[in-house]
């Protein structure tokens, strides 16, 4: 029997640990790819974000190259120095990289000029120059006049602006139309940290140019020109960090910076500023410990979502676990009920059998032999008939298979009776009764009798020797009859009380080894439950139980 | 093959037409079609008339012999176009031709009226012609004005049409704009011009040197009609001078001072003078209130003339030529409905021939009534303007299309104006506005509008629109506002100073950058440049002003809806700042309609180019205006 009860639950638990292991496996195991899966997405968005906080940070760049720079076309050459001096100003409040502008106000002429280009008959060169700029002194704005030519030397600046110009309107197609492009690429000079526009002429004008590059125009012409450098203050960009859980701190840097002590404890990434600014990149740092709450802040979802998979997966298993442990107690209830009742009738049945041997075997009986064979042959036969009848009720009432007979019953002399069937059998039990507001009632005297039996049964096999007692007590209360059967045995633990009424249910102890179904209390339920009443216990282990039974009161 | 392409198309076009014009819907060419045949002109002798005709997309020229009605193809060009043409003597016309390539060479040429003899005066002249004098001096000269000598400057020659000899007959030190010729075809008169000051200069006979008789600000008019043939040195002219309107007067050429007047109205401004040379007198004026009107200035005058009034009720007429004993006549008619036609007027006979229709798809009765209309503006000025509302429709609540004209100067006439027509037809009403500026209303009407392009003249037209909505013809939310050239650039500064007045609106071949307007002044017209500066501002001393004045550099202002139409091969407009403009615009989320339109000399394109935008126009109209 522990055998089978080894085989029986042990399969099924190390079954259950293998299903737990493994899915606590694999959650561990996912939850560590997952990790590992953040930490890789989080470090390649290290790297691939970068390109977002460029644009984001180069847009004002971008904005004034495009669309503020080609403004001075507008001027058409008509540019003087508070009008430039006026837009530098607009241009360095809403370009604060712009550091300082220097404006020449240029003239194309056909008359040879000492500072600047002359070409041919094209002779370009500046009339004055000027220059803006927030760290400008008030008394050093202008750098050059044609009447005072000392103080500033025309620079390469000009020079190379002077060279691309002179070169386009050399080359220039006059049949055709230049585009847009062209002619921006070819009237600015981008160069490190510094930018040269020249105002675009109309075609016109460039085909005058060309015809002033080639031969002396009567009248000379004059034209109007504006140059404006513009030096670029890389760090004066206004890094827009897209993702500041990302990258800790974002630099603009010289293209060649690349610091010696980068410890294992930073992570950095870099990507080169454009146009006037590619000398310089943007440098990205983040510590490993930064990161590490990002990729925390990127894992934390997917683990919840795994957790949340593992905990359904193991309320799933322990549900299966439960059914399976129910299940396996009905099992064990009932092949403890087959042990029981064939240990019952094994009883009688050997008995029965020593005396036919007895009786076989003697070669003459006495009287007194015969008359104790006789009437031990007679109680163990009744024994048999008792415990065949009490199963056939059960399974009778349990099926609803009999029908109630209704009479009058006196309740005092039906106690007294009962109390004295069973002071019969057991001369220790001492039963007390007391009946309150009502004398008979209308029911099946059988199944009531079955009940008290019963009741009274359980109350002396689960109280200790000395102490066999027990109280009924029957009161008509609020129209309905409430039966009370206390006794002062071992009593129920708590835990055990909601199963008392299943059947093939026994609590293990030393009381109930022999001679006990299981069945009784549940049998119990059943006639209560065929009479239409309610049966409840309350319990107090090692201060006894009382058994309370609610009856329809009919008379 | 390209031809037969085209063709088919134009058939393809044609039947399209056909079938709309049914759904009461006038195809957008049918108010821009122009003449077949046009320019006429009457020999001396009143015989034969000229007239040149397309054939072929080409002009050729063509003489009526008018007894017969016989006519004959003179020329079959194929390459040049004739830009003019006129008569010498009774047998023989000169015309001159150009070419469509970048030089405009020209060729000039004599030829007998039946074809038979033909001269070549000049060939691939790399320069450009007028002629001052078309009357045979000596029988055998013309007096032109030529730039040869100096392609910015115009000097006059006498043009041997025997030998296409030029000789010199005056130089032009560079500033004199204007020549004029006595009857004998002596070139006694020159003005000359500072850019801002116009001088008349005046010599007694070629052997003299100009004199200066008197010097005018460029806001006066003193417009020489004609030498008065019984006073020695004595000038028709019209003039303004020390009075607000034009009026005409005789001009003292020896002592510059005014020695009759003529004609003279405070209401009203002279815009024509008419001389007779047969009868040697002025014959009447024609002044231009709403509409233009003649006054005669004898009773003679007025029963010739004004039986061509009785023959012509309703229209304005014009004489376009006459034979030398002024009997026969070539008249030119319009009204507001109807581009006109030619006509044949025989004043012995009082009879009027129709020669031909300008534009023969113009139905008359499905065109709209131009009115004038005035108002006050906030600055309590009298403003002038036209109202086109749209036919069959109640003139209440309409949408509107504000067309402010272009300038500097100039102003909307009465008369045919396909662009309004057109509009007008797609069931918008019109208003035009001559703004303060606008010639025709005085000196002073005139010289009100200087430097005012964003200020005041912007308000006028506002003030137009305001008094529109406060008439309840227009509904304030669909309002749009489009112009040309300086109507465009009224336009955009309007669209976005006002955009509480106007929903949506546009430019074509708009000036949207003043700077670059003023830069665009041709070489040769140098002398002119401080008159603009004057009229429009100086870049170099207003810098500021003229920032503020160029919608360019007003792209983020802009919210409305915007229609622009340029030529990206224009000389005149630098493309580069148009597109770049467009971008900012575009940029800034304000929806553009940008068309680029074809302009060359082709009429085909030309055609092609003009339907395309006026269709996009007509959506974009249509899309704008019809939301709300």
């Amino acid at each position: 029997m522990a055998l089978d009860k080894k085989s029986g639950y042990r399969k099924n638990f190390s079954l259950g640990v293998t299903f737990i292991i493994l899915i606590s496996i694999l959650f561990i195991l996912s939850l560590f790819l997952a990790f590992n899966y953040s930490k890789k997405s989080i470090e390649n968005e290290f790297v691939s974000e970068k390109v977002n906080v460029l644009e984001q940070s180069i847009k004002a760049y971008n904005d004034f190259f495009q669309n503020k720079m080609p403004e001075i076309s507008y001027y058409n050459g008509f540019l003087d120095s508070a009008t430039a001096a006026k837009f530098v100003d607009t241009v360095s409040i809403k370009y604060p990289f712009v550091s300082k502008v220097t404006f020449y106000d240029t003239e194309v002429k056909n008359i040879p000029v000492k500072d600047g280009m002359n070409v041919g008959n094209l002779s370009i060169g500046p009339k004055s120059i000027f220059q803006f700029g927030k760290t400008v002194a008030s008394d050093s704005v202008k750098l050059f006049s044609e009447f005072d030519t000392r103080s500033f030397k025309v620079g390469d600046d000009f020079n190379a602006m002077a060279y691309k110009l002179v070169t386009f309107v050399d080359q220039l197609d006059t049949a055709s139309v230049p585009t847009q492009e062209e002619l921006f690429t070819n009237f600015s000079v981008v160069k490190s940290n510094k930018i040269t526009y020249l105002n675009i002429p109309r075609r016109e004008d460039l085909k005058i140019y060309k015809d002033m590059m080639r031969r002396k125009l009567d009248p000379l012409p004059v034209y109007q020109q504006d140059m404006l450098v513009f030096q670029l203050d890389p760090n004066k960009i206004k890094v827009i960090n897209t993702r500041p859980l990302l990258y800790q701190k974002i630099e603009v840097e010289p293209l060649t910076y690349d610091p010696i002590d980068t410890s294992d404890e930073n992570m950095t990434t870099e990507i080169a500023l454009p146009g006037a600014f590619s000398d310089f990149k943007l440098y990205f740092t983040s510590s490993k410990s930064y990161i590490k709450r990002e990729i925390f802040i990127y894992f934390m979802p997917i683990a919840l979502v795994l957790l949340l998979v593992y905990g359904v997966l193991l309320l799933v298993a322990f549900l299966i676990y439960r059914n399976l442990n129910i299940n396996s107690k009905m099992f064990k209830l009932q092949y403890d009920f087959v042990n029981n009742l064939t240990h019952e009738f094994k009883t009688p049945v050997s008995v029965i059998k020593i005396a036919g041997n007895n009786i076989k075997s003697a070669t003459s009986l006495s009287q007194k032999e015969q008359q104790l064979y006789g009437k031990i042959l007679d109680e163990e036969a009744d024994k048999l008939n008792g415990l065949m009848n009490k199963l056939l009720a059960f399974t009778q009432i349990e099926n609803k298979a009999i029908k109630l007979n209704q009479e009058q019953v006196n309740i005092e002399d039906f106690i007294e009776s009962t109390i004295e069937s069973h002071t019969l059998k057991h001369p220790d039990f001492k039963i007390t009764y007391e009946v309150v507001g009502f004398k008979s009632f209308i029911t099946d005297p059988v199944l009531l009798g079955s009940l008290f039996d019963n009741l009274a049964e359980n109350a002396y096999k689960y109280s200790k020797p000395a102490n066999k007692k027990l109280h009924i007590s029957a009161k008509l209360i609020k129209g309905v009859l409430v039966f009370r059967f206390a006794d002062k045995g071992i009593g129920i633990p708590s835990s055990e009380l909601n199963n008392i009424f299943k059947k093939f249910f026994r609590i293990q102890n030393e009381y109930n080894q022999m001679g006990s179904v299981g069945l009784g209390l549940a049998f119990c339920k059943e006639l209560v439950n065929f009479m239409q009443g309610e049966i409840s216990v309350k319990s107090k282990v090692g201060n006894g139980t009382e058994f309370k039974i609610v009856l329809p009161y009919n008379h | 093959m390209l031809k037969r392409i085209i063709l088919l198309v134009l058939v393809a076009s044609f039947w399209g037409c056909k079938d709309s014009q049914n759904g009461q819907t006038i195809p957008v060419d049918d108010f821009f079609r122009t003449f077949d045949k046009a320019y006429y002109h009457i020999s001396p002798d009143g015989k034969s008339l000229s007239y040149l005709r397309f054939q072929d997309k080409k002009l050729d020229l063509f003489v009526e012999n008018l007894a017969t009605g016989n006519s004959v193809q003179l020329t079959h060009l194929t390459e040049k176009t004739i830009s003019f043409h006129f008569w010498t003597s009774n047998n023989e016309l000169i015309y001159y031709t150009e070419d469509e390539s970048k030089d405009r060479r020209s060729d000039i040429f004599v030829i007998n009226k039946d074809g038979s003899k033909q001269v070549q005066l000049s060939a691939n002249e790399k320069t450009r012609l007028r002629v001052i004098e078309d009357q045979l001096i000596d029988d055998k000269y013309i007096i032109v004005a030529s730039n040869k000598r100096d392609s910015t400057v115009f000097d006059v020659y006498r043009l041997n049409v025997r030998n296409g000899q030029m000789d010199i007959a005056a130089k032009n030190p560079g500033n004199i704009t204007e020549w004029m010729t006595d009857h004998k075809g002596v070139l006694k008169i020159a003005v000359a011009s500072d850019g801002v000051n116009e001088t008349l200069m005046y010599r007694e006979n070629e052997n003299q040197s100009f004199q200066p008789v008197v010097t005018n600000n460029f806001e006066t008019t003193l417009q020489p009609v004609a030498f008065s043939e019984q006073e020695p040195n004595v000038l028709y002219a019209i003039s303004n001078v020390n009075r607000d309107k034009n009026a005409l007067v005789t001009l003292d050429l020896k002592s510059g001072k005014e020695k009759r007047v003529l004609f003279a109205n405070d209401t009203l401004n002279v815009v024509e003078a008419r001389y007779s040379r047969a009868q040697k007198k002025m014959l009447f004026v024609t002044c231009e209130t709403w509409k233009k009107q003649k006054y005669y200035l004898d009773d003679s005058s007025r029963d010739i003339y004004s039986k061509i009034d009785q023959l012509l009720p309703g229209s304005e007429w014009k004489i376009m030529d006459k034979d030398k004993l002024e009997n026969v006549f070539v008249i030119r008619t319009f009204t507001d409905k109807n581009p006109g036609s030619y006509y044949l007027y025989t004043a012995s006979e009082n009879k009027l021939r129709k020669l031909a229709d300008i534009n023969s798809s113009i139905k008359e009765e499905m065109m709209s009534d131009m009115r004038p209309i005035s108002f006050r503006s906030s600055d309590s000025l009298t403003i002038n303007g036209y109202l086109t509302l749209p036919k069959n429709k109640k003139a209440t609540n309409l949408p509107v299309v504000v067309i402010p004209h272009n300038g500097p100067g100039g102003r909307n006439s009465w008369g045919y104006n396909a662009e309004v027509q057109f509009l007008a037809s797609r069931g918008y009403a019109i208003l035009q506005v001559n703004y303060r500026g606008s010639t025709g209303y005085g000196k002073s009407f005139y010289a009100a509008g200087f430097k005012q392009w964003s200020d005041k003249i912007q308000e006028d037209v506002n003030d137009g629109v305001r008094w529109l909505v406060e008439q309840k013809i227009a509904n304030p939310k669909k309002i749009a506002i489009y112009g040309n050239g300086f109507g465009g650039y009224i336009a955009l500064n309007c669209l976005y100073k006002n955009s509480d007045l106007y929903s949506c609106g546009g430019s074509n071949s708009g000036v949207i950058n003043l700077f670059s307007y003023l830069k665009t002044i041709p070489p040769f017209l140098k002398s002119n440049l401080q008159m603009y500066y004057e009229i429009v501002g100086n870049p170099i001393t207003d810098t500021d002003y003229m920032r503020f004045a160029s919608p360019v550099f007003h792209a983020d202002r802009f919210k409305t809806p915007l229609f622009i139409a340029q030529n990206p091969k224009d000389p005149r407009v630098n493309v580069a700042e148009g597109v770049q403009f467009i971008k900012e615009l575009k940029k800034r989320n304000v929806p553009v309609t940008y068309v680029e339109k074809e302009e060359g000399p082709n009429p085909v394109l030309r055609q092609q180019g003009r339907t395309a935008l006026y269709k996009a126009l007509e959506d974009f109209l249509k899309t704008n205006l019809s939301k709300k």
